[in-house]
């Protein structure tokens, strides 16, 4: 227990200094904690999901906290909970099939699950109320009340023969964590592959002898563009270089080596090219539950100049960057002003940066992030496939549950 | 109805030849003409005061309840028991407070305690008879539908699961038809909570109508010490806007009142637009009180964002294609002075706006891009 809260103390200092560059490797790392924050949690034998819930919620705030700007954190932690609240339902749904039969047979032990003060419900109705606790609030369950049946399997599978039950009671615990542990590294396996998904989809969208507008680097990208090259498409590559990182740069290099034609503008330029380009692809750094996209500086005026001339945007992001929240104010809260040395040299314009001489003063604003809204972009391409913007809520009803939207 | 034809002089005097039929089998709020019990009632709720209303009061004191008489000799209408939903209906549909679909389910469920069914399918049978009625009485009320049809798929649903007794299947019915009210209340909270974070400090919010959830959101806003201020409309001829105004100063919010005609001068100052809805339609469109759709142009064309805060009851299988293509809804429209007789009036009081004017939809479930709301739809009618 003490080294598991060594390394959260660890990887929030890491987060907090920024250490950790680029939204997988930091679901990557995320996930992996949480992982070993699970399997070294002691679990009650009553209520064991809410024990998980809570541990990996506890670590999961402070990870948030640490760098709340980084959204894949939240969204990986949001999606352990979701692990855990799935697992645990698939298997009081399964004791509940058992408990079923168990009444066919012993009418005795059904007078005493009855008597033990669950009204007269069959298991359905529980099982089924169960279920609406996992789903959102939808039209469907607006009449239903609070359903308190969830811990009720619990008590009544406790209640009833209990020889036969603590066999399974113990066998039920380590279920539950070893079906959550499987289900956590799959996602693990999900995050690590997600660019090889992404990348297999892109032959349906690049097609022969056509100019590609890109800016900045992603990762994402640039596998997206190998893999239509693997498949013998040729195709041109505008990529514009993304002051003031010049990230651009490295992509153009990086394109180069594996043989594909690419000119570098500047991100001034991108109006002035937009026309003769067939289709703008860019990485997200987080896609929002609007369907809006948070993506490097400069990708708001690229879509832009992509709905002034009818181009086709297309985002990709891993499901780890498919975030459930709202953007209320993203250009403010939702991104981070780096150091202004990248923009000005501090020895040429120290004159201007002193702030005590009095008559007026250089300020420097150097955002990283840029806000597209859902109306500019014309698709996303996940490792699900390729989605409209208005659909991104159902991706995140299926990744999410909703209590968990606060942490 | 449908005056699309440039020929429309023709379809008038075609109109005005059939003899109008003396219908005494229909309701007094049947024909095309007449005043959509909806609204009046909202107009009730808001104390405005028409020449038909006071009409109408002076005939109920004077004892001539002619509503009686036609429904008690009608055959269609029926029973007893479809005359109490009505009466029913009415009666919890007074009070300011509730909101209409909770009037309709409370009326539903005294169905069910006067019911003398002995099983489920039987209880079923009544309790679509009553909506059909209720439905059929008040054809242009959105939530009315909304929450009988609400209700009744529940209860399928609830009757399709085995319950041990008959008696118990009908209580937990009653208890939960009860309960909707509070859920009501419960999703006005919810709505209220989910839109603070929209609400920042020192915004301007144009408001149009008197929302109750909409009255609820900015009394959460004022009380969680947030400073905005209020533009609201004049919402003539209801005059929500002066109702509204004096609910918020009564909370120390800033409030501006505006003519109806000045939204799209005032629109550059407004930071985002809130508006109720009476009814949420499958496209993601909204059907609210005259005037939503001009303000939602303006702001969209604008960029404003325009935000609806409606309870997910309210959602409806309904797809207006266009302004006409709902039931029409007429209201009484008084101008203070003597309108000639030759001269038309507008008297329509709703309109429809399409889901690509609205930005989100604060609902119960949730916060809601429009186009959620068909796949809310589906699920529930599936």
């Amino acid at each position: 227990m003490p080294d598991v809260q060594s390394t959260v103390v660890e990887f929030v200092n890491k987060l907090r200094k920024r250490k950790i560059e680029g939204s997988q490797a930091t679901a990557k790392c995320t996930v992996e904690l949480l992982r070993s924050v699970i399997s070294h949690q002691r679990v009650p034998h009553a209520n064991q999901a809410a024990a998980l819930i809570d541990a990996v919620k506890a670590v999961g705030e402070q990870l948030v906290a640490a760098n709340p700007v980084e959204l894949a954190v939240g969204n990986v932690v949001r999606r352990v909970l979701h692990i855990i609240r799935e697992e645990d339902l698939s298997l009081t749904t399964a004791a509940m099939g058992g408990l079923d039969l168990l009444d066919a047979s012993d009418d005795d032990d059904v007078d005493n699950c009855k008597g033990i003060g669950y009204p007269a419900m069959s298991a359905a109705v529980v099982a089924a109320a169960a279920r609406s606790t996992l789903r959102p609030p939808s039209l469907q369950t607006l009449l239903e009340g609070t359903p308190e049946s969830a811990t009720v399997p619990y008590t009544s599978s406790s209640g009833a023969d209990s020889e036969s039950k603590t066999a399974d009671k113990s066998s039920l615990t380590r279920k539950l964590k070893h079906d959550v542990i499987e289900g956590v590294n799959q996602l693990i396996h999900e995050i690590a592959g997600c660019h090889e998904q992404i990348a297999e989809q892109a032959i349906e969208h690049i097609h022969q002898n056509e100019v590609i507008l890109t800016l900045g680097s992603s990762r994402t990208v640039l596998e997206f563009m190998c893999a239509a090259k693997e498949k013998k498409r040729s195709f041109r590559v505008f990529v514009a270089e993304g002051a003031p990182r010049y990230q651009g740069h490295l992509l153009a290099k990086e394109l180069v080596a594996r043989g594909l034609q690419t000119t570098v503008i500047t991100d001034s330029a991108v109006f002035a090219m937009i026309s003769r380009v067939n289709m703008v692809i860019i990485g997200a750094h987080a896609v929002m539950a609007n369907g809006g996209v948070i993506g490097p500086v400069g990708v708001n005026m690229a879509a832009l100049a992509a709905q002034k001339h009818a181009v086709p945007f297309v985002v990709l992001a891993g499901s780890h960057k498919l975030c459930p929240l709202y953007p209320h104010n993203p250009e403010v809260l939702l991104n981070e002003l780096r150091s202004p040395s990248e923009l000005l040299d501090f020895g040429e314009f120290s004159d201007c940066l002193d702030f005590g001489a009095g008559s007026g003063s250089i300020q420097v604003v150097n955002p990283t992030f840029d806000y597209v809204p859902p109306n500019l972009v014309s698709l996303f391409i996940t490792d699900t496939g390729g989605h409209n913007p208005s659909y991104m809520y159902r991706l995140i009803a299926d990744y999410y549950s909703a209590d968990d939207l606060v942490m | 109805m449908w005056r699309r034809s440039p020929s429309f002089i023709l379809d008038e005097r075609r109109s005005s030849n059939s003899p109008p039929m003396a219908d005494t089998t229909r309701g007094p709020f049947q024909n095309s003409d007449s005043i959509s019990a909806y609204y009046q009632t909202r107009a009730a709720h808001h104390g405005v005061i028409t020449s038909d209303w006071l009409a109408q009061a002076q005939a109920a004191v004077g004892g001539v309840s002619g509503e009686e008489q036609s429904l008690s000799s009608d055959n269609q209408l029926g029973t007893e028991k479809s005359f109490n939903v009505i009466e029913e209906f009415n009666n919890w549909r007074k009070q300011p407070d509730l909101a209409e679909a909770v009037a309709a389910i409370r009326a539903l469920a005294a169905v069910i305690r006067a019911s003398e069914a002995s099983t489920m399918m039987e209880l079923e049978i009544e309790l679509k008879k009553a909506s059909d009625t209720l439905k059929s009485w008040d054809k242009t009320s959105i939530s009315l539908t909304a929450g009988c049809d609400l209700f009744i798929r529940y209860v399928t649903r609830t009757s399709a699961l085995e319950y041990e007794d008959f008696n118990s299947a009908k209580s937990r019915l009653l208890e939960r038809a009860e309960k909707f009210g509070e859920i009501s209340c419960k999703a006005r909270r919810i709505i209220a909570m989910l839109s603070q974070d929209f609400i920042f400090d020192g915004c301007t919010i144009l408001v149009h109508g008197l929302s109750r959830v909409v009255l609820e959101i900015l009394k959460t806003a004022a009380q969680n010490n947030k400073l905005f201020r209020v533009l609201c409309t004049e919402g003539r001829p209801d005059g929500t806007g002066v109702l509204l105004s004096s609910e918020l100063s009564k909370l120390d919010i800033p409030v501006k009142l505006l003519l109806d005609s000045a939204v799209a001068y005032s629109m550059d100052e407004v930071d985002m637009v809130f508006f109720g809805a009476d009814g949420v339609v499958e496209s993601g469109g909204i059907i609210n009180m005259m005037g939503t759709y001009q303000i939602a142009l303006v702001a969209h064309s604008m960029n404003k964002p325009v935000y609806v805060a409606a309870e997910s009851y309210k959602f409806a299988r309904l797809y207006p294609l266009d302004q006409k293509d709902m039931a029409p809804a007429l209201r009484p429209i008084e101008f203070g002075v003597k309108i000639p007789t030759k001269v038309e009036v507008e008297r329509s009081a709703r309109d429809y706006t399409p889901p690509q004017y609205l930005t989100l939809l604060f609902t119960d479930l949730g916060v809601l891009s429009p186009s959620v709301v068909s796949d809310e739809l589906i699920q529930l009618y599936l």
